[in-house]
């Protein structure tokens, strides 16, 4: 009566459907977890010290084990592999069943932290490759499991450094350190305050994924590596890169962990324990470092740089600071040097305040001697542009070039810059020819030095100046 | 190359019957010892006022290299401080020759330096100087030191390239050498002159010197394959770079090119996948 | 006495008792067993829900190659994505801040929420592709006559269903996928503005604006989005698709079944496998040797047929559907077992997905959107949604009806419209890749211009104009809409296909996604 064809079509049907509802329960019921957690119980049993335990140990039951805490917003699942984190006889047992390392566990109870808050990794899943996630985009998840190398930054989101220090959480302390005492301010801004060079850092440690461009980073596409990978090389992971950063490995880890204590996520504050204030106050030298530092170094000697392309002077030696007066390096300091890298420190720019400012200024200036250089009386002079653009092209250009810019593989500086044409007047200028500038490479080209005369240097001087115009 | 040589051939030939008049010429107008002196001492001003304007400011008066704008300090792009120190005429050591290893430079290399300039050290070429400039300021350096009346001239090393250099095997070989002669040691195992003993490296005068860093920026004496071969055959004089000239046949000097040139980036990615 | 009434009254309870199953299948089905042609019958009309079939099913409607059980699958499709949906309800939260984690959980927590989130996500996706098949099939088979025209129409408007159900489901799980597609769609329905300013008339009249905000709630995708997509894709949108559904069905109940070809049908069901009734057949009892003659069309009487080619639905029709229905559940579990439906980072504002991508059934249109988002995103749509719509009442021409392509001709200007389209277009697509378009050749051009001759709209013209064309070559309506309709197929499956594989970041050209470069 009926067709054999439609028959035999509903009968393999049937078939692969149960096939598939069997498939699909087996999948449901042998879970990872659940095989981790019989294994942890017949561990249990088997080295059971007494028969209490025994029984205590076989009464525990399977089944997701999650920590839900409303304040931080989790509810992390990992104790449903990690079972045996907070049980000390499971110390050296492989992972995952492990007891968690150090005394970390005595004042941060899972049960009130979780794991997630210093871990990171996806707290919600329930298998391991979408919980600890950071394989090649497999996972979509921003926050993989952090190194053990970098864990030490969840430290800095709750702890001051002086506490951190005492505790000997020395990674996280000497890349707070590095990162001031490199300069990375010079260029970065941290809460509206640092340069404009780079990007701003704030809540750089939970920037998602997205945010970084993986194309040249080995390994695991991770923020971790990214920045890890940026300290040690970062013209290998961004090609036009300016920044200006050598770092053993044991400082590209520590700076990394610093790194990833800077997040946009704040931790509420009664998990928060902070045992000692924040040093506000630092001195001009300090400070010096902080800001200036990563470009100028101890400011002492000048270097041309090859990622600027051009020299970066040298500003604390008496050569620039007994030419230079406060007023003037004030005026340097908080507006830039406007097509530089040199960036402008008032404080509605880079966030500078006129205290840090002044003490800055003090730190520069201290090698100020009190010797009086012998003023150029540039108005009794009437310049020869032409003769001065002939020395000039036999005297100057090797260093500054025929059109004045200097740069590319060229140590003067750009005489074209509209600081220089504004900021420095006609005896300014000839004075530091004849001069020279003392810890650069800038001669002093007077009678005491190379030999022009002074007409000379008020010709070449003349004719420096027609770069200003237009 | 081959359908190009008689045409040189002929063109040699064409060129020096043109110049045998010349020569004649030269021959006949033989000069006295004295007239001889004269003409050098005329030389020589000529040299020196050229090295006041243009040469002074960095090698100094007395040609010792401390002039006023004395050590120049560059940061590479892997942030290694370099130091240039001006050379220092008086020892008569000159690190680019084609003369073997502790002899002096012939003219041609110090002509050469001269105009061309050292862009990566910042001294800068004299492109538009005269013939005469040029030979007298050469001369003008030369008197700076002894050496240069004291020793005989020695022979020129010509680099003549084999077709097989920046060839895959080629560049294998080389790295066999790097590795075998222990170039690593200061120039790194990937050539990033960060090998072990990179810290401790002095030249001559006890400056601290740092070893080429292959991957960044090109060679100061010029990156063409016979200018790394001269290198190698030649040394540095003063330097930590020693000359190969005895310790390694021509066909492993021509190897270790490929390999540089490997490393700087310099041979074309084709040759490599071959 | 009491104790006989008692023993009587025992007893029948007893018979009840154990006659329990046979009256309660008897009261169910109201026909007792389906023993005779009879009481299946009655099992169809006394049943709710199999009485929108008839009685008698024609063989034609159960040839599997005429129908291949395209409207059917679309409907268990549906019923599947139906149930996986309300289990999927029971966890999923439809707020900004939990809809993410909601999804996790079903992910990681449930018991059987992954597996069932990708039956959920696979069996509407299906739904597009079948859908799209089955009006395919209407529509070579010629199936949208003989007052069917309206049914077509249903039938386009339960397509467009299909689509928004997808999309709006696409948008509930609040991660990067979701929120971007959230907003390339308020996008295109805010384009009209690009109209409206290029004649300045947005401040009067801005009904792209206007429809951008009706669509999010505000002017960022948000709660009052969430909660808007969440809404259509619970309630309004299945309540109209059933609704629709409902006079779909309807209609074709009304409309005779489906349709035939109403001359050889002998020859061409020959070799069904469907067995013939035979002479014992027809909803008469066997034993009768007299009773009504049938009515039946046709000029003499079918001998050892029942009428017009037609067997009892029962069992017939109901195993052919039960095998339909199972196949289409086997496949939806087998891939949703092994393809997990995708759930990308939790939604980012600050990140733009690079490209963004609107769900893959809406790439041929976002093709059509990277020349002008108001030309591909809302004009030709509609134009193309139009042109479907009016195909029944344009070519009224009703000879031939269900037969695949009509005739002969049919099937060579449906081959000639498929190599024409499919070379055409990837020559335009070529063309656009490497040369670019007017924006390429000169940036100043006003983008009236580009909104007025963009690839999209000449590629329109063209295949109307090359319908046109075919109904004057062969002087028939019917052969035009074969053209233009398979010209629309094609187009559709290209421009999907590039959208979807061969468009990277900053929607340029890759021939796969391994190309692209990383981001």
């Amino acid at each position: 009566m009926h067709s054999r064809f439609y028959l035999s079509l509903l009968l393999v049907a049937s078939v692969v459907v149960i096939v598939f509802m069997w498939l699909a329960t087996d999948r449901e019921l042998s879970t990872e977890y659940e095989n981790y957690q019989a294994e942890y119980k017949d561990y249990l049993v088997k080295n059971a010290k007494d028969e209490d335990a025994r029984k205590r140990a076989a009464r525990i039951e399977t089944g997701i084990r999650q920590v839900y805490i409303p304040a931080l917003k989790k509810a992390d699942r990992c104790t449903s592999c990690h079972i045996g984190v907070e049980n000390p006889m499971m110390a050296g047992v492989g992972q995952p069943f492990t007891t968690h390392s150090g005394n970390y566990l005595k004042n941060h109870p899972v049960a009130k932290f979780g794991c997630t808050i210093c871990h990171y990794g996806q707290g919600r899943a329930t298998n391991k490759k979408e919980a600890h996630g950071g394989e090649r985009g497999v996972s979509h998840w921003d926050y993989p499991v952090i190194p053990g190398k970098y864990v030490q930054s969840a430290c800095g989101r709750c702890h001051d450094y002086k506490m951190l220090a005492d505790e000997g959480m020395e990674t996280i302390v000497l890349g707070e350190k590095l990162f001031r005492e490199k300069g990375c301010l010079g260029c970065h801004k941290v809460n509206g305050t640092g340069g404009d060079l780079g990007k701003a850092l704030d809540g750089i440690g939970s920037a998602a994924l997205h945010y970084f461009s993986m194309g040249h980073v080995k390994g695991d596409l991770t923020a971790y590596n990214w920045i890890k990978q940026h300290f040690d090389d970062p013209r290998a992971i961004v090609p036009t890169s300016e920044m200006k950063v050598t770092v053993s490995e044991e400082e590209a880890v520590a700076l990394t962990t610093y790194i990833f204590s800077m997040r946009a996520d704040e931790v509420p504050s009664k998990y928060k324990l902070v045992k000692n204030l924040p040093v506000m106050d630092r001195d001009g030298a300090s400070l010096f470092q902080m800001y200036c530092g990563g470009c100028h170094g101890d400011g002492q000697t000048s270097i041309y740089d090859e990622v600027f392309g051009r020299t970066i002077p040298a500003i604390t030696g008496s050569g620039f600071v007994n030419k230079i007066d406060d007023t003037t390096l004030r005026i340097f300091i908080e507006e830039g040097r406007p097509g530089t890298q040199m960036t402008a420190w008032k404080s509605n720019a880079a966030g500078l305040k006129k205290e840090e400012i002044d003490k800055i200024i003090g730190h520069t200036t201290k090698n100020r001697s009190g010797e009086l250089q012998q003023p150029f009386n540039f108005r009794e002079f009437t310049s020869d542009v032409g003769k001065g653009k002939a020395l000039y092209t036999q005297r100057c250009a090797f260093c500054h070039g025929d059109d004045g810019k200097g740069g590319g593989r060229k140590l003067g500086i750009n005489l074209k810059n509209e600081t220089v044409q504004k900021m420095a007047d006609p005896e300014f200028l000839a004075m530091t020819v004849r001069d020279g500038r003392k810890d650069t490479p800038m001669p002093g080209f007077g009678p005491d030095g190379e030999g022009l005369s002074e007409q000379d240097i008020a010709d070449v001087v003349g004719y420096v100046k027609t770069f200003g115009r237009k | 190359m081959n359908l190009l040589k008689p045409w040189a051939l002929l063109l040699a030939l064409a060129l020096i019957s043109l110049m045998l008049p010349f020569a004649a010429a030269a021959q006949q107008e033989e000069l006295s010892e004295e007239e001889e002196e004269a003409a050098w001492l005329a030389q020589v001003e000529l040299g020196e006022k050229y090295y006041n304007v243009n040469c002074r400011l960095c090698h100094g008066q007395k040609g010792d290299g401390k002039g006023h704008v004395s050590v120049i300090q560059y940061a590479e792009k892997n942030g290694r401080v370099l130091k240039t120190y001006p050379r220092d005429f008086t020892s008569g050591l000159y690190r680019f020759r084609s003369t073997a290893t502790g002899c002096l430079p012939d003219d041609v290399d110090l002509k050469n330096i001269i105009k061309g300039g050292i862009v990566t050290s910042f001294m800068p070429p004299q492109e538009g100087i005269s013939e005469e400039d040029l030979a007298a300021v050469a001369e003008y350096i030369k008197t700076y030191s002894e050496r240069f009346e004291e020793e005989d001239l020695c022979d020129v090393i010509v680099a003549s390239r084999p077709d097989y250099v920046a060839s895959p095997k080629s560049i294998d070989r080389g790295k066999v050498v790097y590795n075998n002669m222990k170039c690593w040691e200061c120039h790194g195992y990937e050539g990033t002159g960060d090998g072990p003993k990179a810290a401790d490296i002095k030249d001559d005068w006890g400056n601290k010197l740092l070893p080429f860093n292959f991957i960044t920026g090109a060679l100061k004496r010029g990156s063409t394959p016979e200018n790394i071969y001269m290198t190698f055959t030649a040394g540095l004089d003063g330097t930590g770079m020693p000359s190969y000239e005895d310790s390694l046949d021509e066909q492993s000097r021509w190897d270790l090119v490929s390999y540089t040139l490997k490393l700087m980036g310099l041979t074309k990615p084709e040759e490599e996948k071959h | 006495m009491m104790n006989d009434l008692n023993q009587a009254g025992l007893s029948q309870f007893k018979d009840n008792l154990r006659s329990l199953k046979d009256s309660f299948l008897g009261s169910y089905g109201r026909g007792g067993k389906p023993t005779s042609d009879k009481s299946r019958a009655a099992l169809m009309f006394n049943n709710f829900f199999l009485h929108i079939q008839g009685v008698k099913t024609h063989v034609n409607t159960l040839r599997p190659t005429y129908t291949v059980g395209l409207g059917l699958i679309s409907l268990f499709l549906l019923m599947i994505a139906f149930v996986s949906g309300v289990f999927l309800m029971i966890y999923y939260n439809p707020a900004v801040e939990n809809a993410y984690n909601t999804v996790k959980d079903i992910n990681f927590v449930v018991t059987g929420g992954r597996f069932m989130r990708n039956i959920h996500k696979w069996a509407g996706e299906a739904m597009i592709i079948f859908v799209i098949l089955h009006m395919a099939r209407v529509f070579f088979t010629g199936s949208y006559r003989k007052g069917r025209e309206f049914n077509w129409v249903i039938g386009i408007v339960l397509l467009i269903l299909t689509f928004v159900l997808n999309l709006t489901g696409y948008m509930l799980p609040w991660d990067q996928l979701s929120y971007w597609a959230m907003v390339i769609v308020a996008n295109i329905t805010g384009s009209p503005k690009v109209v409206t300013d290029i004649f300045g008339v947005t401040q009067f009249f801005d009904i792209g604006g206007f429809q951008k905000e009706l669509f999010l709630g505000g002017l960022n995708p948000g709660q009052e989005s969430l909660t808007r997509v969440y809404l259509l894709h619970i309630l309004v949108l299945p309540s109209a698709i059933l609704a629709f559904l409902g006079v779909h069905f309807w209609r074709i109940r009304k409309d005779g079944g489906l349709t035939r070809p109403e001359t050889k049908a002998a020859e061409e069901t020959a070799g069904a496998d469907i067995e013939p009734a035979g002479k014992k057949g027809g909803i008469f009892p066997t034993y009768k040797t007299y009773g009504l003659m049938e009515l039946a069309k046709g000029k003499t009487p079918a001998v050892d047929n029942d009428v017009e080619n037609t067997v009892m639905s029962w069992p017939n029709l109901i195993v052919a559907e039960c095998a339909v229905f199972m196949l289409t559940l086997a496949c939806v579990l087998a891939y949703a077992f092994y393809i997990d439906a995708p759930l990308k980072e939790l939604a980012n504002a600050a990140i733009p997905e690079n490209p963004a991508k609107a769900p893959w059934y809406f790439l041929g249109l976002q093709e059509l959107v990277s020349y002008s988002a108001f030309m591909g995103g809302i004009v030709l749509p509609v134009v193309a949604v139009i042109g479907l719509l009016l195909i029944p009442y344009l070519d009224r021409e009703d000879n031939n009806v269900g037969l695949w392509f009509t005739n002969g001709q049919g099937k060579m200007v449906a081959f000639q419209s498929f190599v024409l389209t499919a070379v055409g277009l990837v020559a335009l697509l070529a063309f656009v890749i490497n040369f670019g378009w007017f924006r390429n050749w000169w940036p100043g051009v006003p983008q009236l211009l580009i909104i007025l001759i963009n690839p999209g709209n000449l590629w329109v013209l063209a295949i109307m104009g090359w319908s046109l064309f075919t109904i004057k070559r062969t002087g028939s309506t019917r052969m035009g809409a074969i053209a233009l309709f398979t010209a629309a197929m094609v187009t559709f499956i290209i421009l999907t296909y590039t959208g979807t594989v061969l468009r990277g970041p900053n929607w340029d050209f890759f021939w796969s996604q391994s190309q692209w470069p990383m981001h």
